[in-house]
């Protein structure tokens, strides 16, 4: 009993601090709270500033594992009963539909979040150091890129997974566009699928890429871009804040102990400070960070809960390697994807370069190495830190937003502009007939 | 017993000292060394044993069935995802699998057949393939001629089998386009 009550009160704390002293101590002895700040700018805790998409990407990922969990209960990789337990899944099994409704949304909405995310902190000039010793946060965007990058592995191995056509042709597509990559495609390939056929050791492999493997990368790059964040000092806002401070040319000030808790021991007490934990520019981190979380947390699960009744998750017929569906296409994330392959091919006389090579390989390859150098190569001043559309960084900032537009773009004209045959129609045409087998 | 010295910052170390120091800077690197090695070792066992033995997969050359049971014109084998064409007793094959990015191409017929210029030939052609993936389009004889597929679909060597005389698919032979089975 005492056990239980010791165990209940180290998981829990008050939503109603009567002191400094007790909020702070929440987020000292808690271990669901340890790894927040004990004072919080609030700037970082508004929504303008960060708009909670890294909150809401960790939220989904969370829902995606319980849903998923309750999904590898009832699904059996197997060529022969995939589709069957699939299908169960959706119209036998008690709400069934409502878990994969809801895993398949979440899905969808972690890519999306995870992407605007990024555009979020590079518009924000969020990768660059400030002027807190110890940061790295360059490194936490490296961090963030592959975070972004194993979503995206997640959602395309968790594609094949239902086996019926729509999964087997988008995965015959993307698994083709590694065969297209010079010298180590061949074998890239055979070691991805196990085999030279999209077949049951395919099957298997994306599967425990799928629950075991891409998770778990996954949960070890959030802990550490988490760890960064403290260890830079917080949002880079808060560096903006320390910024703007200086000119207020206050007099030199002792720092308050309390608020180098869990922050960079490298600073000494005396030499200078930032007002950043002033009452004007901060508050406790309890309740009123933990407060906000819970707002977050509620949000994302409702709209993603709404969204999952109201959008039917499709199941299509069962994979047939025979016939190809018409059009052909990749989930909507990856459809600027497969509009690069299918306009990339370039003859140069009589060479023929393969678009699966440039659209599907060097595009993409050159894209996420610029993203991972990224902040190397960004020379603009610290005042550009942790602030929207520095107007030090107004060029890259409009370079940026011209390419993220082309992907959209793409997107766009992919997913409503194509039809069989990946012929161009306006959204409102009617696509030709076709029969479904020839 | 004494086995090691502590390390003098006085000076350099002599004699029996430095023996014992560079034994255990051995002793260090032989460990390390050893920890690497089996850590090494084992993951390359790991990473070898997702590299299949055998394949469970269809056979590369297999058996299509006697010639006499393909009507003229074009047959679509589904499974081996093969057109295998017949003109009499003339036969060629053309795989279905785009070069593109491996989506299985549609057959179009031609209604009425279309005179083409092929490598400045004049050909008359009754088929076309037009693939759903990216919507690269082939003349009737492999040759894209729109889209991104970058080669001719691939033509197979076909032979008679000589126990039973059917037809036999060698999918890891691909051949010209003037290759021809004469039955």
């Amino acid at each position: 009993m005492l056990v239980a009550k010791t165990i209940w009160k180290k998981l829990t704390w008050t939503w109603k601090p009567e002191s400094e002293f007790e909020a702070g101590d929440s987020i000292v002895r808690n271990l669901l709270l340890h790894w927040f700040p004990s004072k919080i700018t609030f700037d970082s805790m508004s929504f303008r500033y960060s708009l909670w998409l890294g909150t809401a990407s960790a939220v989904l990922f969370v829902i995606l594992t319980l849903t998923g969990v309750v999904l590898m209960f009832l699904y059996v990789p197997s060529v022969e009963r995939a589709y069957a337990s699939v299908k169960d899944i959706e119209y036998v099994v008690a709400f069934g539909w409502f878990m994969r409704g809801l895993h398949r949304i979440g899905a969808h909405l972690m890519v999306l979040i995870v992407f605007v995310h990024m555009i979020r902190v590079f518009l924000t000039g969020g990768y660059k150091n400030g002027v807190a010793a110890g940061q790295n946060r360059p490194l936490n965007w490296i961090i963030g890129v592959l975070l972004l990058l194993s979503t995206l592995l997640l959602s395309f191995t968790g594609y094949l997974l239902p086996w019926d056509q729509l999964a087997f042709w988008a995965i015959t597509v993307g698994t083709n566009i590694a065969l297209a990559a010079p010298l180590v495609g061949e074998q890239i390939r055979f070691l991805l699928l196990g085999g030279n056929e999209i077949a049951q050791s395919a099957l298997i492999r994306f599967y425990v890429l799928h629950c075991f493997v891409l998770p778990t990368a996954v949960l070890l790059l959030f802990a550490w871009h988490m760890w960064r964040i403290r260890k830079d000092g917080g949002l880079a806002c808060v560096d903006q804040a320390a910024l703007s401070q200086k000119k207020e040319k206050t007099e030199p000030v002792k720092s308050k102990t309390y608020s180098l808790l869990g922050i960079a021991g490298t600073r000494t007490v005396h030499v200078e400070t930032t007002l950043v934990d002033e009452d004007r520019y901060a508050t406790n981190s309890s309740p009123y960070l933990t407060r906000r979380l819970l707002v977050a947390i509620l949000a994302t699960t409702l709209i993603a809960a709404l969204m999952a009744i109201g959008i039917e998750a499709p199941l299509e017929e069962p994979a047939n390697p025979a016939v190809t569906s018409n059009p052909a296409k990749a989930p909507w994330y990856f459809l600027w994807l497969q509009e690069l392959v299918a306009d990339t091919t370039m003859r140069i006389g009589d060479i023929t370069i393969n678009g699966a090579l440039v659209g599907g390989i060097i595009i993409p390859g050159l894209l996420s190495g610029l993203l991972l150098l990224w902040p190397y190569l960004d020379r603009s001043p610290v005042s550009a830190t942790g602030v929207w559309f520095g107007p030090e960084r107004l060029r890259q900032n409009i370079v940026f937003l011209f390419i993220v537009l082309l992907i959209v773009i793409l997107t766009i004209v992919g997913t409503y502009m194509r039809g069989p045959y990946w012929v161009l129609y306006w959204p409102w045409e009617a696509w030709e007939l076709l029969p479904r087998h020839f | 017993m004494k086995t090691t010295n502590p390390p003098d910052p006085a000076g350099p170390p002599h004699g029996s000292q430095a023996k014992g120091q560079s034994r255990r800077k051995f002793l260090d690197r032989l460990g390390l060394g050893a920890l690497l090695a089996a850590v090494g070792g084992q993951a390359t066992m790991m990473l070898r044993a997702l590299v299949p033995n055998i394949l469970y997969e269809p056979p590369r050359r297999f058996k299509i069935g006697m010639p006499e049971q393909f009507p003229e014109g074009v047959t679509f084998l589904e499974g081996q995802r093969l057109f295998i064409f017949r003109d009499q007793q003339v036969f060629h094959a053309i795989s279905a699998v785009c070069t593109h990015l491996g989506c299985t191409v549609n057959m179009i017929q031609m209604n009425p057949p279309q005179q083409i210029e092929i490598r400045g030939e004049i050909v008359e052609q009754e088929q076309e393939f037009h693939c759903p993936c990216h919507g690269s389009k082939y003349y009737g004889e492999g040759t894209p001629y729109e889209g991104p597929a970058p080669v001719p679909l691939a033509w197979y060597h076909l032979e008679l089998a000589p126990d039973d005389g059917q037809i036999v698919v060698n999918l890891t032979e691909p051949v010209n386009q003037d290759f021809r089975l004469t039955v």
